[in-house]
């Protein structure tokens, strides 16, 4: 009963809203997204739901797509892989929908990409799902390419970190992470860049967490002579494991991941063991596309756009519709088609909010190329439907944390590219 | 290898040490007390509480990484431990001791283990720490080996606590109405030898090396209120192992789980380490369900 009260809800807030905007349209075009607006993630879920609905309210005003209005039409997977494939079939089979966004949870987006919108030709963009799998997935074929996600995995993370040790000059180093999918993934994928470029993993020790002493897996990671470490793992147990490493003759070539960038870290260890250390983290993007996003936000909701997921979302739904008014036709195949066309490339930029939107229609209707430049910054999706973000290296120079250097997208894509090419 | 022998060794002793506890107060008291792990927490973090105090007294001593704070501080623990430990019995134990179910004992010193950890958690917070904070670099001894002085420092001191208890035990008349107890409680009371004075000692005895053990493993590996949750399992190995009540066996049970844990890991990956203890456990009761070595008659019984 619920979900045909939501969609009620939804419909009844896209045709008020269509009422007020400026060039009121005969025909619609349903956009889907199902997200965990109840359940464990309700804290966050329905602030994303926010976001979509933001960029479907700005595309509106600037005409909408293809001269029809968007009809937004957000389910609720109440944190259920099962609530949440309904809910997608529901979308698919009775609201016709070209394109679903969502879901939020990894677990719940991975059933729904390969039981409902992949058979059935539908688009999936997810604002949050970072799980490697989906990579895994795409590389076997098994999204059909169908499959999109605007929030940066692990792996680009991984080969900025094998190219910065490469570039030190390090020639075979131990990887030590912690026991855990994020730890796992970044560790194999560094592992293959790593070795890509011409170095060798010397060995890869997993650790569990919350361990009073990891000295067994550092005596194992200090086998075969390694002449660095990259070290995956948080805070309070990788400066145990560090401490251990220093003082158990490890080298102090250190590579540290982006949860290590804490002060509780570097006073754990010692600085004056860190000053040849190097870590990483995502940069924070900024930009006047980012500005754009972040004010129309204000201006919509009163409040800052400070919760996960709120750009990300809002740059899926902006994708899903810009590759829409591209491809000319509300369909699944045909906006997969055309995502590319409208993000990467030399086109045009055009920024979140409607006088972007607007912007972007006109250039398409002369057949102008364009590119979309979002909430999130430039947007650039690989063959696997995954985009890179900015990094920032980090160091300990004199006691405190430092920024090193900063990784744009251009110069991520570069790395990636060199690892890709062997 | 040679690497994993020494941090065999070194592991190995400090549960040996607090084995020794635990195997007295099973032996005499009969009960496994499940908040003896704790009293090495209570013990390591009473020292950091001393080292803070006491700071002022001095810096470290030639190759070590602490000086007479933490040597002071140890002994102000070993006297907090005791305390502590008299208190438990004297609040908790004693009480219950006239109960036939020897389960009621146990279970109470479950509920007494989690006040402490928790009492310390609030204390000392929950974040791990040192009682200094410089690194100690280990000096390489040998090809593949390399060994911290404080490490040393740790297993000498180990050593010679276990020859002095075995000594104390086998000459004194404490330590002989001691083994008297634990041998046969009512021949030894029959003798008029005070039951409640040797209860006493045993506490004091095993509190202190538990104390000991809580310090020395804070100094070799780090702070923590977990300390004696993760301890408590290879304990109870190290103590069934050599036979409830038996000493000697208690330092050698406790020798075999660190070595056995250590080398785990060739075999094993890391994260599964701490299954070993049980399998050596399992295996041994399997075979013989004493321990390696005798018991006491009061305890197999």
């Amino acid at each position: 009963m619920r979900r045909y009260l939501c969609s009620t809800a939804a419909a009844l807030a896209a045709t008020t809203f269509a009422a007020g905007s400026a060039s009121a349209q005969s025909c619609e075009v349903n956009v889907g997204a199902v997200l965990s607006v109840t359940g464990s993630m309700a804290a966050i879920g329905s602030a994303i739901g926010d976001a979509g609905q933001l960029a479907v309210d700005h595309f509106n005003e600037a005409g909408g797509v293809n001269g029809c209005d968007v009809n937004y039409i957000l389910r609720d997977d109440q944190g259920s892989p099962n609530v949440g494939v309904d809910a997608a079939k529901t979308l698919v089979e009775i609201e016709n929908v070209p394109v679903i966004l969502g879901a939020i949870q990894s677990g719940i987006s991975l059933p729904i990409l390969s039981s409902v919108t992949v058979p059935a030709g539908v688009t999936q963009i997810s604002c949050c799902s970072s799980a490697p799998s989906f990579t895994e997935l795409a590389e076997e074929g098994g999204t059909d390419g169908y499959w999109f996600r605007t929030l940066p995995t692990d792996r680009p993370q991984a080969v900025v970190m094998a190219t910065i040790a490469r570039e030190k000059g390090y020639e075979r180093i131990a990887v030590v992470h912690v026991n855990s999918d994020y730890g796992n993934s970044l560790a194999g994928n560094f592992e293959q860049a790593f070795e890509a470029l011409g170095g060798e993993v010397s060995s890869i020790t997993p650790y569990n967490q919350e361990q009073a002493s990891y000295r067994a897996e550092i005596n194992r990671a200090l086998q075969g002579d390694p002449d660095s470490l990259f070290l995956i793992a948080f805070p309070a147990d990788g400066a145990t494991a560090a401490r251990e490493w220093i003082s158990f003759g490890g080298s102090q070539n250190m590579l540290l991941s982006n949860a290590l960038r804490a002060e509780e870290f570097v006073n754990a260890v010692g600085a004056q063991y860190l000053t040849e250390a190097v870590g990483i983290d995502n940069a924070q993007v900024e930009g006047e596309s980012v500005e754009a996003f972040n004010a129309s936000w204000k201006e919509q909701y009163e409040s800052d756009p400070s919760g996960p997921g709120l750009h990300t979302m809002y740059d899926a739904a902006a994708v899903a519709l810009l590759a829409m008014e591209q491809a000319g036709e509300a369909d699944g195949t045909a906006i997969r088609d055309s995502v590319r066309e409208i993000t990467g490339g030399e086109g045009e930029e055009v920024y979140p909010g409607p006088e972007g939107f607007a912007k972007a229609k006109e250039l398409i209707a002369a057949g102008e190329p364009i590119r979309y430049v979002g909430a999130t910054g430039p947007i650039t999706f690989d063959d696997n439907g995954d985009v890179t973000g900015p990094y920032l290296t980090w160091g300990v120079e004199d006691g405190a944390l430092v920024t090193l250097d900063t990784w744009d997208i251009e110069r991520v894509n570069e790395a990636m590219a060199g690892v890709s090419e062997e | 290898m040679l690497q994993a022998l020494a941090d065999g060794i070194l592991t190995g002793a400090i549960i040996a040490l607090g084995a020794i506890g635990l195997t007295l107060t099973m032996g005499i008291l009969r009960f496994a007390n499940f908040a003896h792990a704790e009293l090495i927490t209570w013990g390591a973090y009473m020292a950091l509480a001393a080292v803070s105090l006491l700071g002022p007294l001095g810096g470290p001593i030639g190759p070590f990484s602490f000086g007479l704070p933490l040597i002071l501080g140890t002994i102000a623990a070993m006297a907090l431990t005791s305390v502590l430990a008299l208190a438990i019995d004297g609040l908790v134990f004693r009480q219950l001791r006239g109960t036939s179910n020897h389960l009621t004992l146990v279970f109470a010193s479950f509920g007494v283990s989690l006040l402490v950890r928790m009492l310390i958690l609030l204390i000392f917070g929950g974040a791990a720490t040192y009682y200094s904070n410089t690194l100690q670099i280990a000096i390489p001894v040998a090809p593949g080996l390399r060994l911290m002085p404080d490490q040393l420092f740790a297993l000498g001191l180990a050593a010679v606590l276990v020859v002095a208890l075995y000594l104390f035990l086998q000459h004194t008349r404490l330590g002989l109405s001691m083994r008297a107890l634990a041998e046969n409680p009512d021949l030894t009371r029959v003798n008029g030898v005070s039951t409640a004075r040797v209860i006493r000692w045993t506490w004091i005895i095993g509190a202190s090396l538990a104390a000991v053990a809580g310090v020395l493993y804070g100094l070799t590996v780090q702070l923590r209120p977990e300390v004696g949750f993760h301890l408590i399992l290879p304990l109870f190995a190290a103590a069934i192992l050599g036979g409830v009540g038996n000493i000697p066996g208690a330092v050698i049970g406790g020798m075999i789980v660190g070595l056995a844990e250590s080398f785990a890991v060739f075999i094993l990956p890391p994260g599964y380490k701490m299954a070993v203890p049980f399998l050596i456990l399992l295996a041994v009761l399997y075979v013989r369900p004493t321990g390696l070595f005798a018991g006491t008659a009061g305890a197999a019984k």
